[in-house]
């Protein structure tokens, strides 16, 4: 029995290392390939140096890129949670006529390959004539983060009592103080969540920022048409930072989420 | 419909209300007038209708026909938070991210009352529903039953309304602490003496409450009385065995004056006719299990049957015996202090006077 439960136990570890491994090496190696003092890709790394870092923050066009991915991004953010906020609870709240149905077409940008979606959109911007910009790619990226941001939305509405709205009405609330005292305040955890997963999959997205964003760049699609011709080890030292952002923002809104659950539960 | 001699004015009246969905018909024409401050409660079955005329009273449902009036103004779409009624829900719904404090605060807030004020208010009101000061800043998803029962009534009362509507709060509290809420419940009435309606599917507990009860039956109101004419004056065999476990004789009046004959029980037996209908020849004749008694040798009554004790029941104080009389069980409760050493399977006669069972039309 003991012997079971050890073996049991060095499975689950030797497990654990296994997938922390081939999660997380190929992410190490590219921070790696950053630091290395050759211009080009190649292992073993033989001299290091921080000088791409240095000229990938210096550089003005990558601070541009940069920029641009960060104002997609937050602009992603904010409507999908202002769409999705509304949408989720016509997803689990109300019931109507139709709601199954828009409950499936909703989830269904999902699924679409992002390539087939991506070249999709193009089409139809072209077809009613709408210069593509990065403007034009953040409604791509809506098109399928809004689907997400209203799923993570609508589970948190599922687990909210329609008879609080009730009670706060009938002790006397107008619409907008229901909202504002009960409503909002208790979905709180779940559109933090939303706006956390829409901001990061907007700023990691690649395929839709490629068909739509026209001549903007984004920091994968830049990423992307370097690796393609011009590689430096500028590539990794951005591939890297952008990833650490994106580590950041995770762990700053989860500290946030931490925060809200903490103070619903005191 | 019975109603009480005091010259009180009805706060609110039922006209001929009737609530459709598609085309289930959930409550059926309801007339009724509800007496300024008194406790009315509405008992049925689940599904009876009676969530359903409760909202349209608190003004989340509409009615789909017939008026309801608050002293003598149509209220029928004035929304919940235009309406002087409060509603105590069966979850409570009380705010989870919320205080003990904020969520009996919250009329007063809404209301635009300042901080200072709204607080005085609900440490008042805390000490009204008994629940101790220092709650006041306590997570309200903290609080045990009881206590959530007493702050969401504080917070009700602090909505000061003319009107307060429960509906079947005690329902998931346990049995004694559920005595200890029905007295407190009473209590309240009496100090506020404001109008409460209240909604429950036990009758029990509508007795223990209640100057008046409604009893219904499919969307239907049956019979609206004091608990005395529910107990012992019930409309019908619904409102009869609502009330508990009784024994129930169907009955055919075969000539003027004579005895009547048993349907499902062979046998003639002396019956008075019916209350509500003096002339029918058909009907029900209920009788308590504690008005049904064993005949020893010598005892007499005006009725009895031959059967088999088969099985017996401790309930408390009473014990209660199973009798089986041809195919069917008729139940006898004897007060422990009096109970027959009985042995199973025992050939009894048990009997009963005419006056002490109660006739129903069929």
């Amino acid at each position: 029995m003991e012997q079971e439960k050890a073996r049991t136990r060095l499975f689950i570890w030797l497990w654990t290392a296994f997938v922390v491994v081939l999660l997380y090496l190929p992410i190490a190696c590219g921070a790696l390939a950053s630091f290395s003092k050759g211009r080009y890709f190649a292992f073993p790394i033989r001299a290091f140096t921080s000088e791409w870092w240095e000229k990938t923050v210096d550089s003005i066009e990558i601070g541009m890129i940069v920029q641009t991915s960060l104002l997609v991004a937050a602009l992603v953010t904010v409507l999908s949670v202002v769409v999705a906020f509304f949408g989720a609870l016509a997803f689990a709240r109300y019931d109507w006529k139709g709601r199954r149905l828009f409950q499936k077409i909703v989830i269904l940008p999902i699924f679409f390959p992002q390539p087939v979606l991506g070249l999709a959109l193009l089409l139809w911007f072209s077809a009613v004539g709408v210069q593509t910009s990065w403007l034009t790619a953040v409604f791509a990226h809506l098109v399928w983060i809004v689907p997400v941001v209203t799923l993570v939305i609508a589970i948190q509405v599922y687990s909210f009592d329609p008879s609080l709205e009730e009670a706060a009405f009938d002790l006397g609330a107008s619409r907008w103080q229901v909202m504002r005292e009960v409503t909002l305040p208790i979905l709180w955890p779940g559109i933090w969540s939303g706006a956390l997963f829409a901001f990061l999959l907007s700023w990691g997205n690649f395929p839709l920022s490629l068909y739509t964003a026209g001549a903007d760049s984004t920091v994968p699609k830049w990423l992307y048409s370097k690796m393609v011709a011009g590689y430096t080890p500028m590539v990794p030292a951005l591939g890297t930072m952008s990833t650490l952002g994106a580590a950041s923002a995770l762990l700053l809104g989860g500290l946030v989420l931490w925060l809200l659950r903490r103070r619903a539960a005191a | 419909m019975t109603q009480e001699a005091a010259p009180k004015l009805p706060i609110l009246q039922l006209v001929g209300v009737r609530k459709t969905f598609n085309d289930f018909v959930a409550v059926e024409k309801i007339d009724l007038d509800v007496i300024e401050g008194e406790f009315l409660t509405i008992v049925g079955p689940s599904g009876s209708g009676k969530t359903t005329l409760l909202r349209m009273l608190a003004g989340m449902d509409q009615p789909s026909e017939g008026n309801i009036t608050l002293h003598g103004e149509r209220i029928n779409e004035v929304p919940p938070n235009k309406r002087p009624t409060c509603l105590v829900f069966q979850s409570l719904a009380l705010f989870p991210h919320k205080s003990v404090g904020d969520n009996i605060e919250f009329p007063l807030k809404v209301r635009g009352v300042d901080a200072k004020a709204r607080k005085a208010r609900a440490l008042e009101l805390m000490r009204v529903v008994r629940l101790p000061e220092s709650y006041h800043s306590k997570n309200v998803m903290k609080c045990s039953g009881g206590e959530r029962q007493r702050v969401a009534l504080a917070r009700a009362l602090a909505y000061d309304p003319e009107v307060l509507f429960f509906d079947e709060p005690l329902s998931a509290i346990d049995y004694k602490l559920k005595k200890v809420l029905e007295k407190e419940l009473k209590d309240l009435h009496k100090e506020t003496g404001k109008t409460f309606i209240y909604i429950t599917h036990s009758l029990e507990e509508a007795m223990v409450m209640s100057d008046r009860i409604g009893v219904m039956r499919a969307g239907r109101l049956v019979q609206v009385g004091t608990p005395e004419q529910i107990y012992n004056h019930p409309v019908d065999r619904f409102v009869s065995e609502f009330v508990g476990e009784v024994n129930v004789i169907e009955v055919k009046k075969e000539q003027d004056g004579a005895p009547w004959r048993g349907i499902d029980v062979p046998g003639a037996f002396h019956v008075r006719p019916p209350e509500e209908d003096a002339e029918a020849d058909h009907a029900f004749v209920v009788i308590r299990p504690e008005y049904l008694r064993f005949l020893g040798a010598g005892d007499t009554a005006q009725n009895s049957l031959k059967g088999t004790v088969y099985n017996e029941y401790s309930l408390g104080s009473r014990i209660q015996y199973q009798v089986r009389v041809g195919e069917k069980v008729m139940l006898v409760e004897l007060s422990r202090s009096k109970a027959l050493p009985i042995a199973a399977d025992r050939s009894v006669t048990v009997g009963w006077d005419a006056a002490d069972a109660i006739t129903v039309r069929a």
